[in-house]
């Protein structure tokens, strides 16, 4: 089944952004849930994404330096 | 963005069910945090240990300080049911230990300090075995509304001097005033029944070892046993900005430097905040003798 993993609201009042700084696991990966799946950076701190499930990584849907929001999706698990 | 952190300004994302609960219960009760409003980076991992600290009196504040991110402006009428809000919020995430603060109002008679007795007296009724810390503004130096606070005998009462008296006119500004806020402290300590009294600075501003010693020697002077001190990082491009990224060991440094001179409980790490893991480190008088908590107020 395949899962698609979004970037959590921090429940900021503003704008929530951040912007890929790496990926720490690459496609075609098994991940466990809670391993970092990627590290971001806001203005005020870098931050690692851990992964809601274990599964398979089978597509990254954002890249490095992209600038991405709470909502969007960041990647795909085959779970 | 700033891609150029050091590798110890890193922290976990917001994520998971125990996250989302703590989320969705501050949204229910319509609660302000300081970790929101501060965009603080370390709340992906309080709020997944189902801790938070409430920022009382709105989320705007009358001041404007160069290193954060509270909005500031005219702010709205104090709500008079939010001590009871944030007392449920206590009793619902069974907290042991509750962090109040606020943001200043110096637009209010006594600056706010009725609603934080209010919310004190709120989470005594709802959670009586919680220790209760607040963290407040300085209420203008006025005495007799730090006293209003210390009436309701908090566990912990906290005034952050946030950074060295040299740098005060560029990273506070005019409205604060570093003798000011060492006041508040002095009358606190002073105070019967006496809390612990406890502050916070940032690093990273552009201040000396000799001004951070300096800061700490004045905190003792005026009675404070707890301080943490932690790196300042600027919320977003509208704040000053990090002169700079001081290393771990230098925070070792000063932790060492803290209990030499005598303070009781010290915090200090690069992501350490003044109310960052606060039941662990006022943890050890509460578990060996009966909490303040339970004393007639």
């Amino acid at each position: 089944m395949r899962y698609e993993v979004t970037l959590p609201s921090m429940g900021d009042d503003s704008d929530e952004s951040a912007k890929v700084s790496f990926w720490l696991v690459k496609e075609g990966e098994i991940v466990m849930e809670g391993d970092d799946l990627i590290e971001l950076t806001t203005d005020k701190a870098a931050f690692t994404v851990p992964s809601p499930k274990t599964g398979t990584l089978v597509a990254r849907t954002v890249d490095e330096d992209d600038d991405i929001a709470a909502g969007d999706v960041i990647c795909i698990l085959e779970v | 963005m700033n891609k150029g952190f050091p590798e110890w300004i890193r922290q976990a994302w917001g994520a998971g069910p125990d996250f989302r609960n703590t989320r969705e219960l501050i949204e229910d009760l319509g609660l302000h945090t300081v970790c929101q409003s501060a965009r603080c980076p370390n709340r992906g991992q309080c709020w997944r240990r189902n801790t938070a600290t409430f920022m009382i009196l709105g989320d705007v504040c009358t001041r404007n300080c160069a290193y954060c991110a509270v909005r500031n402006g005219p702010p709205a009428p104090v709500q008079p049911d939010e001590p009871e809000r944030v007392a449920e919020a206590v009793r619902r995430m069974r907290l042991k230990h509750a962090v109040v603060t606020s943001v200043t109002r110096d637009d209010l008679a006594d600056g706010g300090a009725s609603y934080f007795a209010q919310t004190i007296q709120a989470i005594r009724h709802a959670s009586p075995g919680t220790v209760v810390e607040v963290l407040t503004p300085d209420f203008g130096g006025a005495v007799d509304a730090v006293s209003t606070v210390l009436q309701r005998v908090p566990d912990v009462f906290g005034h952050n001097v946030e950074t060295v008296p040299r740098l005060y006119p560029s990273v506070r500004g005019s409205a604060a005033d570093y003798a000011r806020s060492l006041e508040v402290l002095k009358w606190a300590a002073n105070f019967t029944p006496k809390p612990i009294v406890k502050s916070a600075f940032m690093v990273g501003h552009g201040e000396s070892r000799q001004e951070v010693r300096e800061t700490l020697e004045d905190l003792v002077a005026a009675g404070c046993v707890a301080v943490c001190i932690g790196q300042y990082l600027r919320p977003t491009p509208s704040q000053r900005e990090v002169v700079e990224f001081v290393p771990p060991q230098q925070f070792e440094e000063y932790d060492e430097m803290a209990r030499a001179l005598g303070f009781e409980y010290v915090a200090a790490a690069p992501l350490v905040r003044s109310s960052y893991w606060a039941d662990r480190l006022i943890a050890a008088p509460f578990a060996e003798t009966p909490s303040p908590a339970v004393r007639e107020v």
